[in-house]
Formats: C-alpha cells, sequence, structure tokens
C-alpha cells in the first residue's frame, strides 16, 4: 500500500474508511479464512486422533482377552495316582525332570478323564495343564500326600467359547461345565515363550529378543552415531567430502529397511558367518538402520548450541576436547536423547530386515545370550497372525498391545528426558 | 556433566561385550540346537514336534523352525554341511532331482527322506457361497494361463463349463514360491490338463517345458489372486466375497470350518476320509528331509526325529492339529527310514 509508484505530486492521503461496504466484505473474508484455517488444523488434528482411537480400541477389544485365561476347578488326588517324589528332590534342580518322570503328566490327564467324562476328560485341559500343577505341587509339597482341587487352564476351542466364538460342540461343553470355571489373569502369558497351543503361548521370549536386540543396537548406534555427529559439527572441514558424507546420511535415513536386512544377511551372515537368527545380529543390523538418525537428530542438536558458550569456554582456556564433552555435549544431550530414542523406536517396531537375517523362527524358550537364536515383538505378531488356531487371534492382539506399550514407555522417557535435561536460552 | 562422559564410556564396553559373543557363538564351529526350515504347511507339525521333544529333554536347547516356503527351504537346506547350514528341510512337496544335484555339489550327500503324513490342497468358499462343484477340467480351463494353447479368456465360471453358475472367476491361492502352489500344478492342473487333451500325456514325456507352459503356468490377468503365504488371509477374503473361491491346507479347511466349505473336486469332497485314502485329488505327501552327516554332530537331531516319528499316527498329535496319517505301509517304510538312517536314492527323484 505504501509502495505507490513515485510520481510528481504528492500522495493524497485519506483516512481508511472502515465502514465501507468493500473494507467490510474484506474484513469478513479475512476472519472467515482464519476461521477456515483454524477448523482446517482442528479437523487434521481430531482426524488422526480418530485413527489413533481407533486402532486402540480395536486391539484393546480383542486384545483384552488375550491376557486371560479360562481356568477349570480340576479335582486331583496324587497321593492315590502314586506320583511319589520325596521333598528334597522337589526343592532341588531336578525337581521339574522328577515330577515328569514319575507320570504327573498322566495322573493329571486322568484325573480329568475321571471328573468331566462326558465332556471329553482331558482332551478340556490345555496341553500346558500339567505344568501348572508341577507348578503347584512344587509351591506346596503337600499335594502329593493329599487330594486337592487346582485350578488348571482349558483347551483353546473352550477358552475361546467361553470368551464367545465358540463352535456349538465347545458351547455344549461349556455351559456342561460352567460352574467349574473361572477367568484369570495369564501369568504364564509373560513368562512364556512361543507355543503351538494358544493356551501356552507367552510373550516373554519375543520381549526378551526384542531388549537384546534393541541393547546391541544402542551400544553400537549411540556411540557411533554421537562421535560422527560431534566430529563432523565441531572437527571436520566444510569441503567436498563433508558435503558428499553429509547427503549420504541424509539418504542413508530414508532407505527403505529391506535393504538393511539385505544387507546384513550379505555381511553378517555369508561374510562374517555369524549365527543366523540370533539377537546380535538383529542388533547390528538395525544399528546400520538406527545410526543415521541418531547423526542427524545429533548434529542438529549440536548446532543449536549457542557459539557464544564455545567462545566463552575457549577465552577462560579450555582445550576443543574440554569445550566438547564439558559444555557442548552436555548442552546438546536432550536433542540427541531425543532422536535416539525415536530411531530405536522405529527399529524396535521393525519387521523386514529380521526376516531376512532368519528372526522369524519358532523357538519354544526365551533366549539366554545374545547368540542365541531369537524372535523380536513385531516378528512374534507376525508369525501368530498366520497360525491356524483361533486362540491365536487374541494373542496378536495381546501381542500387539505389549508392542505399544514399550513404544509408548520409550516415547515416555524420550519426554522425560528432554524436559529434565532442556535449557533454554 | 562428567558423569555423562562416564555413561558414553560404560556404553563402550556392552559394544565391546558383543564382538566376544559373536566371536565365540559364531563361525562354523559347532551348535547345540536343531535348525529346520522349509515350507509353511509342514511348519505347524515341526513346531509341535519340536515343543514336545523340549517337554521331554528340559535340557536341551530348543531347536529352531522356520517357515521359509519349501523352495527357498530347500536353497538354504543344500547350501552345505555344517553348523551353518540347517538341518531339517520341511517340504510340501517331493524334492527335485535338481535340487539333489545342487546339494551334492555343495557336499550335502547323504539326505534322508522321510514322509511325516499326507496333506490335502483344498478348494473353499464361503458357507453362503455358490455352492461350487468342480472338475479338475474346470479348474484347469478356469486357471490356466493358456488352456489349449490360446490365451484364457474364461471371465465366469459359466464360461468354462455351461453346468457352473455365472460368478465371476475369483480364487484366492498362494504365490509361486509355495509347495501348496506347485501342489495345485501337479496335482490338479495337470489332470485337469491331460482331461482336457489327452493328447498332453505324450508331450509331458517328451517335451516338458512344451507341457509346463500349456498345463501348469497359472493365468495372470486377475482371476486368479495371489494372497501370500498367509492363509488366514484368504479365509477373510472368503468371508467378505461369497463369489471367490481359496485354495488351502486342509489343516485350515478343518480350524475354520465355521466359516467356509470345501468345494468338491470331481464328487469327492475334501474330508480327512477321502484324503487319507487318495480319493480326493489334491491329496499330496508331506516330507521331512534331514542331512545324514547331521545327526551325529547336532546333538537331539536323533531323538527329535523319533519323537517326530511317534508323534504322527492316527491319534497323535499331529493329527490333532490337522495333518492326515499316511497309510500304515509308509508309516512303517519312514519308521525304517528313522530307525536304520537310510539315505535317500537320488535315482527315485524326478
Amino acid at each position: 500500500m505504501n509502495s505507490a509508484p513515485p510520481s510528481p505530486a504528492a500522495p493524497v492521503r485519506t483516512p481508511t474508511d472502515w465502514q465501507s461496504p468493500a473494507m467490510q466484505r474484506r474484513i469478513r473474508h479475512r476472519y472467515a479464512a482464519e476461521r477456515r484455517f483454524r477448523w482446517l488444523g482442528l479437523g487434521a488434528v481430531s482426524l488422526s486422533a480418530a485413527f489413533l482411537v481407533f486402532l486402540l480400541a480395536t486391539m484393546i477389544g480383542q486384545g483384552a482377552n488375550g491376557f486371560l485365561e479360562t481356568r477349570i476347578a480340576l479335582p486331583i488326588d496324587l497321593r492315590a495316582a502314586k506320583v511319589d517324589v520325596p521333598p528334597a528332590r522337589l526343592a532341588g534342580p531336578g525337581g521339574d525332570l522328577a515330577l515328569a518322570g514319575a507320570g504327573l503328566e498322566g495322573a493329571v490327564d486322568a484325573a480329568a478323564n475321571a471328573a468331566f467324562p462326558q465332556q471329553g476328560g482331558a482332551a478340556v485341559l490345555s496341553d500346558g495343564a500339567w505344568l501348572r500343577v508341577r507348578d503347584a505341587v512344587k509351591r506346596d509339597p503337600s499335594l502329593l500326600s493329599r487330594p486337592a482341587t487346582i485350578d488348571v487352564p482349558v483347551a483353546t476351542d473352550i477358552d475361546v467359547a467361553l470368551k464367545g466364538d465358540g463352535t456349538p460342540e465347545s458351547e455344549a461343553i461349556v455351559s456342561a461345565l460352567r460352574p467349574r470355571l473361572s477367568k484369570g489373569l495369564n501369568l504364564s502369558f509373560f513368562s512364556g515363550a512361543d507355543a503351538t497351543d494358544p493356551t501356552r503361548a507367552g510373550i516373554w521370549g519375543a520381549l526378551k529378543g526384542s531388549l537384546f536386540t534393541m541393547l546391541v543396537t544402542l551400544a553400537l548406534a549411540f556411540p557411533v552415531g554421537v562421535l560422527s555427529a560431534l566430529y563432523l559439527e565441531e572437527y571436520a572441514p566444510r569441503n567436498r567430502w563433508t558435503d558428499l558424507i553429509e547427503v549420504s546420511i541424509n539418504n542413508l535415513a530414508a532407505v527403505p529397511s529391506i535393504i538393511f536386512g539385505l544387507l546384513g544377511l550379505a555381511v553378517f551372515l555369508n561374510t562374517f558367518h555369524m549365527p543366523r537368527s540370533a539377537a546380535l545380529v538383529g542388533g547390528l543390523t538395525l544399528a546400520l538402520m538406527t545410526m543415521p538418525v541418531i547423526v542427524i537428530a545429533g548434529r542438529n542438536a549440536i548446532k543449536g548450541v549457542p557459539p557464544s558458550i564455545r567462545d566463552a569456554a575457549r577465552g577462560l582456556g579450555a582445550s576443543p576436547i574440554q569445550v566438547v564433552f564439558h559444555h557442548v555435549l552436555p548442552l546438546a544431550l536432550p536433542g540427541i536423547l531425543t532422536g535416539t530414542i525415536i530411531g530405536m523406536a522405529r527399529a524396535l517396531g521393525e519387521t523386514a530386515p529380521l526376516l531376512m537375517i532368519g528372526m522369524r523362527a519358532f523357538i519354544a524358550a526365551p533366549p539366554d545370550k545374545l547368540t542365541d537364536p531369537a524372535t523380536a515383538l513385531p516378528v512374534q505378531i507376525f508369525l501368530w497372525s498366520d497360525e491356524v488356531a483361533k486362540g491365536f487371534v487374541e494373542k496378536t492382539s495381546a501381542a500387539i498391545i505389549v508392542l505399544l506399550a514399550f513404544l509408548l514407555a520409550m516415547n515416555g522417557i524420550a519426554i522425560y528426558l528432554r524436559n529434565r535435561f532442556e535449557t533454554r536460552w | 556433566m562428567s558423569r555423562w562422559v562416564l555413561a558414553l564410556a560404560a556404553m563402550l564396553p556392552l559394544g565391546a561385550a558383543g564382538c566376544v559373543d559373536q566371536a565365540a557363538g559364531g563361525g562354523a564351529g559347532s551348535r547345540e540346537q536343531i535348525r529346520a526350515v522349509g515350507s509353511s504347511t509342514v511348519y505347524p507339525f515341526t513346531t509341535i514336534a519340536a515343543e514336545q521333544y523340549l517337554a521331554n529333554n528340559p535340557q536341551a536347547r530348543p531347536p529352531v523352525v522356520e517357515s521359509t516356503g519349501t523352495g527357498a527351504g530347500m536353497k538354504l537346506f543344500c547350501a552345505g554341511i555344517g553348523a551353518a547350514h540347517p538341518d531339517i528341510e520341511d517340504a510340501s512337496r517331493r524334492m527335485k532331482r535338481n535340487e539333489y544335484d545342487i546339494c551334492v555339489r555343495n557336499g550335502v550327500d547323504g539326505v534322508l527322506e522321510v514322509q511325516i503324513g499326507i496333506d490335502g490342497i483344498a478348494f473353499a468358499e464361503a458357507r453362503n457361497g455358490p455352492k461350487m462343484a468342480l472338475t479338475p477340467a474346470d479348474i484347469y480351463r478356469a486357471l490356466a494361463a493358456a488352456p489349449g494353447g490360446r490365451r484364457n479368456t474364461a471371465r465366469t465360471w459359466r464360461d468354462v463349463n455351461p453346468a457352473l453358475p455365472a460368478v465371476p472367476i475369483q480364487v484366492y491361492g498362494p504365490p509361486s514360491t509355495s509347495g501348496t502352489r506347485d501342489a495345485l500344478a501337479e496335482l490338479i492342473l495337470a489332470t485337469g490338463c491331460e482331461a482336457v487333451d489327452p493328447a498332453m500325456k505324450a508331450v509331458r514325456d517328451h517335451s516338458p517345458d512344451a507341457f509346463n507352459a500349456r498345463c501348469l503356468r497359472v493365468r495372470e490377468d486377475g482371476a486368479y489372486i495371489d494372497a501370500g503365504e498367509n492363509d488366514n488371509l484368504i479365509v477373510q477374503k472368503l468371508q467378505s466375497n461369497p463369489n471367490a473361491l481359496g485354495i488351502f491346507g486342509y489343516g485350515y479347511l478343518e480350524e475354520n470350518a465355521r466359516a467356509v466349505d470345501g468345494v468338491p473336486i470331481g464328487g469327492v469332497a475334501p474330508t480327512y476320509d477321502t484324503i487319507a485314502s487318495g480319493a480326493y485329488p489334491g491329496a499330496r505327501p508331506l516330507y521331512i528331509y534331514v542331512k545324514k552327516a547331521h545327526l551325529r554332530a547336532i546333538p537331539g537331531l536323533r531323538a527329535f526325529l523319533r519323537q517326530y516319528a511317534q508323534a504322527w499316527d492316527r491319534g497323535g498329535p499331529l493329527v490333532k492339529r490337522g495333518l492326515i496319517a499316511a497309510p500304515a505301509a509308509i508309516q512303517q517304510r519312514s519308521a525304517a527310514i528313522v530307525a536304520g538312517e537310510i539315505a535317500l536314492d537320488p535315482a527315485e527323484l524326478k
């Protein structure tokens, strides 16, 4: 408005007439545009919130049952069944073996056959029912010498029927046995590994595999990523080579994860002959994927430290390494940590590279070492979604809830660290 | 502030520890656990055997069972002898002669071939579907890329056979890497092709390539829909689209009997008894292949095989999970192979 073309005559200034219809229309348009923009933004937020709520609601709706198990009160007399193990052996490490050798599984099946002969006897119980009896006996050895009633998990079709989606036959069994049935938290889901029977399947094997994998990823990607970021920001000269490196790192951060899987397969398995399916190899592969994210986040955080801090430190006689480790790094750390945890969260949810290096196997026990064969949470979800048995549907959703909780915890830590160490200037 | 430096320093030995571990566990040294790869159809049965093996031998390391598909599994299995290569290959079809040759070239010569049972590839439709009844010839005319040497233009099942309803041809089935797909080609399409054109029988012997192109190639214009290795997904697709057919192993049909019905082929419905007796045309044997040289080297492999052999009877746990027990004569032969460690005679393979 002020940029009127220069003219010989002095511009005539008239005060703006806010009441004129043209001006009023303009004002209305401005306000309308403002409102429209606000509504659009609000709409975008509510749309993504609705998707999130839908995802969480379906997962929790379907998966909540996965954390529950149906138990049946099984009257059992182990003294009459002649399961006889001396209490001293029971407490020792050979206790499990001794009970198995004494025919506990057969005794449990016989007790079920006697207690509910019309409903199929032992077929009512889960494959893992005798393990529950075994644990009860180990807790309370007096069970071996007296009749008792022990709650044991039921077979998967009866479990599914009680939760509302069974076949007519299993519905009939449920209604016949209802007074003996009860629901409870499935603790073995949190302590067991993969199994072929949904009532025995547990998430701990996959969770532990994921923890091991993340540990290796963090141990490798964090130091290498932070040191690279420090070098590139604080020491490297700016020339064609560092530009090339910067472009490569940015590219690497955007490469699809399956390519890192192929790389891991070619390098770690085929060239270095590391063990297939091991959490170690999974961690190394995911570290390659996470490193560029940490480098980029780290460089931005280091750039954000004001030069005055460096100048002041140098002015007081600090050496370059003292400047970096006493001043720049601590101030940049919140940003670096946030970037790291976002990178780790992405690595936690990654399936494709793990499939390539064989971390999709059925393994019936949790891993003990980094080199043991292991699966990871997202792969376990993928495997269970492909299982035949109906009971695995809710286990799949339950595993997704565990994965989401794990992610939520990691992101929570990121926010906490950011707020805890953030400095404003 | 310097505690962060300490924390950083503490991370480094962790990385170093990883390296030490890798030196101890990697390489071609020994391996404590059994490794199996291969067919997704045999995978559930091998996992049950693995679970039972672990229950009976609590001290043993858990076996590792990977589902890669028969073809990809054969590549891993035949890549060599030693700790880096799997001990067992799950196969939903017989090993091919050229696969055996690759095995031998890589030093894998003694291989035990153990038939564990039978599976049927079942055609299924939703319970509210059009109640189809097909013959291998119908399926060949509907799904082959070039039935009778001309490009396949059939859009509805009525185009194929006037007795069938006029619903569009939509078949969800396994991908070409799957053993189930090989079985579809071998058992249904080849039979249908020879029924449509008896001259193809002779062609099969003197020029197998021409036979493959004419008889076994599946059309790629959208009528046959590759649904990946996920058979649960096919069941869901059938429920949402009652006009479609699905192809999967008999175990899935049995498990989802409330949602889908088996489609009779040649007048025979896929049931346990028709598949076990061989009356159903889509019946196929399932195998595991074991490296003889690994029986000594891998602890527990012999015990694992014995465990497997005990589990495949009619009342056994594998049958409970959808396997169809092999006839008694074949079971005895398989048990003898396991007990006597008799290697496969390559002259039997095609």
